[in-house]
């Protein structure tokens, strides 16, 4: 009878850091599954002030206050699923993190209001590039029945090829027009007239840095 | 020498010239869209429908029933924007805007907005612009100007920084509104969204929406005469719905709003400039008849006879403040011609000219009795500083304004447009129970007896008019004086 022979050179040290690596790569694992779900909430988001300014809004919108109570928090649109995806956006998003220490005072609520709309367009094309795949964590399309008859014939007719964000922008922060006829003047205009600055002083402290 | 040749010839151009005539006889059709169709039927706006009939249905129902829907005119003709527009909104991948102005609507209605772009309509927010900080501002409040006076005057409409229309400004479908675009007036003021309809158009009532109430009280006015009577008994009659509408070939039964200031009838080319055939300004403190001034770009303006009559190719100052080079000027007879030209399609010559001179005799009635006097009353007040320079903070203020501005304008009204119930009670007699009773008690009191008597003086009772004042004795029963007592014979 033949006994189970490992090969030769699974000795013991291989086993030994065999074991310790799969442990380790488990508590990796399990560690960005905590990291991810921790860095995706509101508190963590907010840590920076620049980020007050956005969540203000959000705090007044259907996403976090709906009549289901189910609350949608920044991760739960902002990061995809998964645990390597969502790793993967920690890792683009950590830029906005170097922006925060080392780039435009976003904390300033001129600078930040002036900088929204690329924001905004930035996480649109997000959104349109993943078809739209954090809202369907939520949202079904056919699952949409809404208040009026036609809801549901509108979403599952007319919106067949249609991606959520295609139609469904400025729902939970500051609206921001879509980028074919966003106008950067008249934008900075609104936003100096909004805190009493100056004209022009917009246009400066954008490009300022 | 006469040959048969010649004769012939002589034939031809009679033959000719008629045809000629008959060229420029006006067309009794109202005006058609000249442009190719290929102009309209955009491909992009064929799939709205199908979404919008199931998101604003009733909405998506009234542009199915319309004309523009016959002709395959769809939501992205009229909608469609470009990028730099200011008020340019992205809506399901198409570039467009809320807005529809008077310019879009040009594109394929051109002799409308053009007719309607000089008009006094278009001109609705700059008429009223000096007295709103008086008027809405002091006496109502800001919030009154978007609920009220911009809603018939029109609102200068604001777009902010991020595309959206500012709820102080719109919705708003004033004919006067001054659009993103910058042209002026709401064609959806008088036309009725999203259908269109003729008949809509043609009813008093989409006239009445504004005018009516106490300083323009048509539709009041309009009811109470006997063409308004005629019009409620015959609306079935009123073939409103036909394409053409001409006075005498399609219809009869009753004259509307329409039919006197902008109809056609066969001598009368019908136009979207509504206050072309009004000789009289019938809304100011003092009536004066007014020239109608064309200048070269197609605007108009009215000008008082009492100044002198522009000369073609002379400059003048347009209501918008810049210079104008005239190209015509309709004197206000011209102006009457063609009024009372539309009334001899049911009328006989002399029923229009006597009925003209009742009208023309109350308005001079009320200029030579009450209007310039009040006026003239208040200036000296103003002058010497019995009164303070702002408006509305003084009773006798509130009785001028009144008297003018309401019940002035009531009267006159009611006298151009036959409701003997406004040219008397709602209009004349109310003017005379201010003045009377209210004004001129307001001007001793504020005045003191001494100056009062000297205005009064010097602005009435050396009128004939007002002349009955110098005999407070001579009796008369209609109040109860004398009765009950033996009659004096």
């Amino acid at each position: 009878m033949s006994k189970l022979r490992l090969p030769l050179f699974i000795t013991r040290h291989v086993v030994i850091a065999l074991l310790i690596g799969g442990f380790a790569g488990i508590g990796f694992v399990l560690f960005l599954t905590e990291f991810d779900h921790l860095t995706s909430t509101e508190t963590f988001c907010t840590t920076c002030h620049s980020m007050e300014l956005v969540a203000d809004p959000y705090r007044q919108s259907s996403h976090y206050r709906p009549a289901s109570g189910v609350q949608a928090s920044c991760g739960d649109c902002h990061v995809s699923e998964g645990v390597f995806a969502a790793t993967w956006d920690h890792f683009v998003g950590s830029k906005d993190l170097f922006n925060q220490i080392f780039g435009p005072d976003y904390d300033d609520p001129v600078i930040n209001a002036l900088h929204l709309p690329d924001a905004a367009f930035a996480a649109r094309d997000w959104f349109k590039q993943r078809d739209s795949a954090t809202c369907k964590r939520c949202h079904v399309k056919e699952a949409i029945f809404g208040t009026r008859p036609d809801t549901v014939l509108i979403h599952t007719e007319d919106a067949k090829d249609k991606t959520c964000i295609e139609c469904h922008y400025n729902l939970v922060h500051r609206v921001v027009p879509d980028k074919a006829v966003f106008k950067r003047d008249k934008w900075n205009r609104m936003i100096e007239e909004e805190f009493g600055l100056s004209p022009g002083e917009a246009d400066k402290l954008l490009g300022g840095e | 020498m006469l040959t048969e040749r010649t004769l012939g010839g002589t034939g031809h151009w009679r033959l000719y010239a008629l045809l000629f005539l008959f060229l420029l006889i006006p067309p009794a059709v109202a005006e058609k869209v000249k442009l190719d169709p290929s102009n309209w039927g955009l491909e992009e706006g064929k799939a709205c429908v199908s979404c919008h009939k199931k998101s604003s249905a009733a909405l998506t129902h009234e542009w199915q029933s319309s004309a523009h829907a016959d002709a395959g005119v769809n939501c992205l003709d009229c909608h469609l924007a470009d990028q730099v527009d200011n008020d340019a909104i992205e809506h399901e991948g198409a570039i467009i805007a809320t807005i529809v102005s008077p310019k879009d609507c040009g594109r394929c209605h051109t002799k409308e907005f053009k007719e309607t772009e000089g008009s006094v309509h278009a001109k609705a927010v700059s008429v009223v612009k000096n007295r709103l900080p008086a008027l809405a501002d002091d006496l109502s409040g800001k919030e009154m100007v978007a609920a009220g006076c911009a809603q018939c005057h029109g609102s200068i409409v604001e777009v902010r920084g991020d595309g959206t229309l500012t709820p102080e400004t719109w919705p708003n479908s004033g004919i006067g509104r001054i659009n993103p675009d910058g042209s002026l007036g709401s064609c959806s003021a008088c036309h009725g969204r999203h259908s269109f309809s003729k008949a809509q158009a043609r009813d008093p009532s989409a006239c009445t929406w504004c005018h009516t109430g106490p300083d323009s009280p048509d539709d009041e006015v309009y009811a109470s005469s006997k063409h308004g009577m005629l019009y409620e008994a015959n609306r079935s009659k009123m073939n409103l719905q036909s394409d053409q509408w001409v006075l005498g070939k399609d219809y009869s039964a009753a004259p509307t709003c329409v039919t006197c200031h902008m109809g056609t009838t066969p001598g009368v080319k019908g136009s979207h400039d509504v206050g072309m055939r009004d000789a009289w300004s019938l809304n100011r403190p003092v009536s004066e008849r007014q020239y109608l001034v064309i200048f070269e770009d197609g605007d108009r303006r009215e000008l008082p006879e009492s100044q002198p009559a522009p000369r073609r190719g002379s400059e003048l100052v347009k209501l918008d403040g810049t210079m104008g080079k005239v190209k015509a000027v309709a004197s206000p007879k011209r102006r009457r011609q063609i009024m009372s030209k539309v009334c001899l399609e049911c009328h006989g010559k002399n029923f229009v000219n006597s009925y003209m001179k009742q009208f023309d005799n109350l308005v001079k009635l009320y200029n030579e009795k009450f209007g310039k006097p009040a006026e003239a009353i208040m200036a000296a007040l103003y002058e010497k500083e019995l009164l303070t320079p702002a408006p509305f903070d003084e009773p006798i203020e509130f009785s001028f304004w009144r008297l003018w501005h309401d019940e002035g304008t009531a009267a006159r009204h009611g006298a151009a447009m036959m409701s003997p119930n406004y040219a008397s009670w709602e209009g004349m007699h109310r003017v005379a129970q201010n003045f009377y009773g209210e004004f001129l008690p307001q001007l001793r009191q504020l005045a003191g007896e001494a100056v009062a008597n000297e205005l009064i003086e010097t602005h009435l009772t050396s009128l004939d008019q007002n002349s009955w004042l110098n005999n407070p004795a001579k009796p008369n029963p209609t109040l109860g004086y004398g009765i009950g007592k033996e009659s004096h014979e």
